[in-house]
């Protein structure tokens, strides 16, 4: 047999679609098989569940529709497309980091793959995969319809159109925007996880307000879910006329609704208006895997933002020439400074502060400066407000904690270390706590100053809350999405929206009467046993 | 100082062994473990580092069961894991004080110490560069370093050669053979001439299961007197790789010269020569594998 160079190149051009698809597959495939998916497929499952058992309910004030099939479909539709598009989002935001993890972007960056391909291929993956999550609870609705439906009628296409039409091409703008975020630089690592959360909220605030407007325009409607809404609004003022209704909510908890006035919903008209919006969103999603395609490095860590990209990238930008050379004899262990065992804790925190502080830019510590100084000065009315800010600044500092070893893959250096668990993990956490006090000192002094006893202590909880928060789900999910997810919510719920359940700052006056932060230091406590178990199942496996 | 490795069997799902039955006891000196890829010397490794437990067996260091107790060990070790990272915004010194700190070394004679490991990996003139920067043969170095840093009494190197340049691959043997002395060392490769060099003992391990344990020159005389050279011509060379354990082959003006280990003359132009520890191994990992299809 011999080996003809023609007959070689002739083999490389390839077929663009199976190159797509093979790339989807393989994607998808590597996903599916891993145990994170399971997970979020059985969450996705209760989430179905709690809908199918009639715990989720829509409301329009004090109206809600009658569980008829379409009905059952439309809401079912809505839960999954606003559930999807925030947790859609930090689901498969990975597909590009894990090429550039497991090296094999080294490998595909070799090969006549076009951008095109390669990024069509993850966004088809991405979107695969939530659309199987689309399914699960397509399956729920299903069953919501046997177990709390009014049997007026199995009507199949009322019942898994909305899904078609509204969830799909939300899901399809969510897989490509995932893939967007992780071919740039900047927005590749946790501070696109925040920036998502707050477009996400712009996005659905467009919606909102055609609700409020009544002015119905489905091509500003992402997830759809308004365009039901106000679909549900008319039903609900032709059922009771004279009925005002200004808002609508999405309630968990028991089906006790006897108080709601319940009206007819027979579906959506799928008016070419509503088809050429959800056309138009799944155009948007294309656009947006052209665009990922047109930033995407193709692998290469010369391009991006040195100080910002993967760090994982690093090593191949910048490397280090080794022109350092000795002669060979010049060495000799037996020369060297015996080592000697005596172990500081003060002196493993402040190796941890170092740690976690190493990289910031310069601009990092002027804005945390200027955050404690506003602290300091504003009056006593926003001094909460800036409190809140300055909580939410160092997030990417308290989300790599528990997670720093998997991901720089040090774990086998610093778990082969004496005493892991007792030492090193308290440091981290400390380590935390101590940025939480730093960037919110202005305000503890001027509690102190006051004597404002219940104010310093809600402060002081929070201090030790944020870092617990960090290291327990840094420590059992090995990634720092879980928690710059679970914190960003928290903190926009709770402080931001002065929720005084969810208020674990105590900036709201309510939050401090109720003594909501004794339940918050009861948290602490348990999420630091929590992230000590973590730890020491980390050390055994 | 004495490392009891004792019925130690590793299972990964249902049927994937990583180790099995593997009993070993291992003195001070170095002790080179060699076998193929995927024979399980990696796991066992990290097992020794007290990184991952056994599905069954027991360890013991200096009669400590260091399943239980991992911190007996873990104040005395140096571990060089085949693969690890390092935390790119850190320099060379940072990142050894912060490990320092973890191992919890006195701040001072350590900096000290890190000074000179840093000399002596020959990091000291990019000790203040971001690692992030660091060429796979200078995080290398730095592993080494860091696997010294607390004058460890077991040393435990996985693949430690990998990514060396042929100079610093020497220094690094050097190194060993200096530390050995009251120490013990636990090198793991697949390149038979690093053992060659440094061991003073070698356990053969394949297929998670241990093959041989002895000290080279035991090794060698399994092979004394059944190694051979000739030079035969290209179109018999299959022939010779199907009847023959083919250790070598290196092309010739007149044809091709092919060493090979066999109990009797192979060839009768053949001539016997001084095995080596390749062909030792060779001859062992064959005599293995065609007991395991027995």
């Amino acid at each position: 047999m011999s080996f003809s160079p023609s007959r070689w190149s002739g083999c490389v051009t390839v077929n663009r679609v199976r190159v797509i698809y093979q790339l989807a597959r393989a994607d998808f495939l590597e996903r599916v098989r891993r145990y994170s998916f399971l997970v979020t497929l059985g969450f996705t499952l209760y989430f179905g569940y709690l809908g199918a058992t009639g715990r989720i309910v829509l409301q329009l004030d004090k109206y809600r529709g009658a569980h008829n099939a379409a009905y059952i479909g439309g809401f079912m539709a809505y839960v999954t497309s606003i559930f999807l598009s925030l947790a859609g989002f930090y689901i498969v935001k990975n597909s590009l980091d894990r090429d550039r993890r497991t090296r094999v972007g080294q490998i595909l960056a070799a090969t006549p793959m076009a951008r095109i391909s390669y990024c069509a291929g993850k966004s088809l993956s991405n979107f695969a995969v939530l659309l199987a999550m689309v399914t699960v609870m397509a399956v729920a609705a299903v069953a919501m319809y046997f177990l709390v439906g009014d049997h007026s009628g199995f009507h199949v296409l009322p019942l898994l159109s909305p899904f078609f039409f509204l969830t799909v091409p939300a899901i399809a703008v969510v897989s490509a925007l995932a893939l967007v975020f992780e071919t740039n630089g900047v927005l590749r690592g946790g501070l696109g996880n925040v920036v998502y959360f707050f477009l996400w909220n712009g996005l659905l605030l467009l919606g909102v307000v055609q609700f409020f407007t009544q002015t119905p325009h489905p091509f500003l409607d992402w997830t759809g879910g308004f365009t039901l809404d106000a679909s549900l609004a008319a039903a609900a003022k032709a059922a009771y006329p004279g009925a005002v209704i200004m808002g609508f909510s999405l309630t968990v908890g028991s089906l006790q609704d006897a108080a709601l006035h319940i009206f007819q919903w027979n579906g959506f008209q799928w008016t070419s208006e509503i088809l050429l919006s959800r056309l138009f969103w799944l155009s948007i999603a294309v656009g947006v895997t052209l665009l990922a395609a047109a930033l995407f490095d193709r692998f290469d860590p010369a391009r991006g933002t040195p100080l910002l990209q993967n760090p994982f990238a690093a090593p191949l930008a910048n490397e280090v020439a080794d022109s350092t050379r000795t002669p060979i004899e010049t060495f000799s262990a037996a020369r060297l400074v015996p080592a000697a065992q005596r172990f500081r804790f003060g002196t493993m925190v402040a190796a941890e502060v170092k740690l976690m502080l190493k990289g910031q830019r310069w601009w990092w510590y002027v804005v945390a400066l200027g955050l404690i100084i506003a602290e300091l000065a504003v009056p006593v009315a926003v001094r909460g407000q800036i409190l809140i800010f300055a909580w939410i600044w160092p997030l990417l500092l308290w989300s790599a904690m528990g997670t720093r070893e998997t991901r720089m893959e040090t774990s086998a250096l610093i778990f082969s270390s004496p005493r892991t668990s007792a030492r090193q993990l308290p440091a981290a956490w400390l380590a935390g706590v101590f940025v939480a006090m730093v960037t919110g000192s202005g305000c503890a002094i001027r509690f102190l100053l006051a004597g404002d006893t219940g104010q310093l202590f809600a402060w002081l909880v929070a201090a030790l809350l944020i870092p617990s928060l960090a290291l327990a789900l840094g420590v059992w999910s090995g990634s720092s999405k879980l928690f710059e997810i679970v914190y960003l919510l928290l903190w926009y719920i709770g402080p931001l929206h002065a929720v005084a359940q969810l208020d674990f700052m105590g900036v709201t006056p309510a939050a401090i009467a109720a003594g909501i932060p004794k339940f918050y230091l009861a948290a602490t406590i348990v999420l630091m046993v929590i992230a000590l178990a973590g730890r020491k199942r980390q050390l055994r496996t | 100082m004495q490392l009891r490795i004792d019925k130690v069997s590793k299972q990964y799902g249902r049927s994937v062994w990583g180790l099995r039955d593997f009993t070993l006891e291992v003195g001070s000196g170095v002790l080179g473990l060699l076998g193929p890829n995927g024979a399980g010397k990696s796991t066992l490794m990290r097992i020794l580092a007290t990184v991952t437990g056994p599905t069954s067996g027991n360890v013991s260091w200096n009669g400590t069961d260091i399943l239980r107790e991992p911190d007996s060990v873990r104040a005395v070790l140096g571990y060089l894991p085949q693969d690890f990272g390092v935390y790119p915004h850190l320099n060379a010194m940072e990142f050894l004080d912060y490990l320092a700190a973890v191992k919890g070394l006195d701040t001072k004679p350590a900096r000290r110490r890190i000074e000179e490991l840093l000399v002596m990996v020959n990091l000291s003139e990019v000790r203040k560069r971001p690692l992030g920067g660091y060429s796979g043969g200078m995080k290398q170095r730095l592993g080494i370093a860091q696997a010294l840093l607390n004058d460890p009494q077991l040393l435990i190197v996985d693949e430690p050669t990998a990514g060396l340049d042929p100079e610093e691959r020497v220094r690094f043997r050097n190194l060993l053979s200096e530390l050995s002395g009251d120490r013990m060392v636990i090198l793991s490769t697949h390149i038979v001439s690093d053992i060659e060099a440094v061991a003073t003992d070698i356990a053969i391990i394949a297929g998670g299961i241990l093959v041989a344990h002895a000290p080279p020159e035991n090794l060698l005389h399994t092979v004394e007197g059944k190694t051979w050279e000739w030079t035969l011509s290209s179109s018999e060379l299959p022939e010779a790789k199907q009847r023959f354990l083919v250790s070598s082959t290196a092309r010739r003006a007149d044809g091709v010269q092919v060493r090979v280990i066999a109990e009797v003359q192979p060839a009768a132009n053949a001539i016997s020569v001084a095995p080596t520890l390749e062909d030792a191994y060779l001859k062992c990992l064959s005599a293995h594998r065609a007991g395991a299809a027995a």
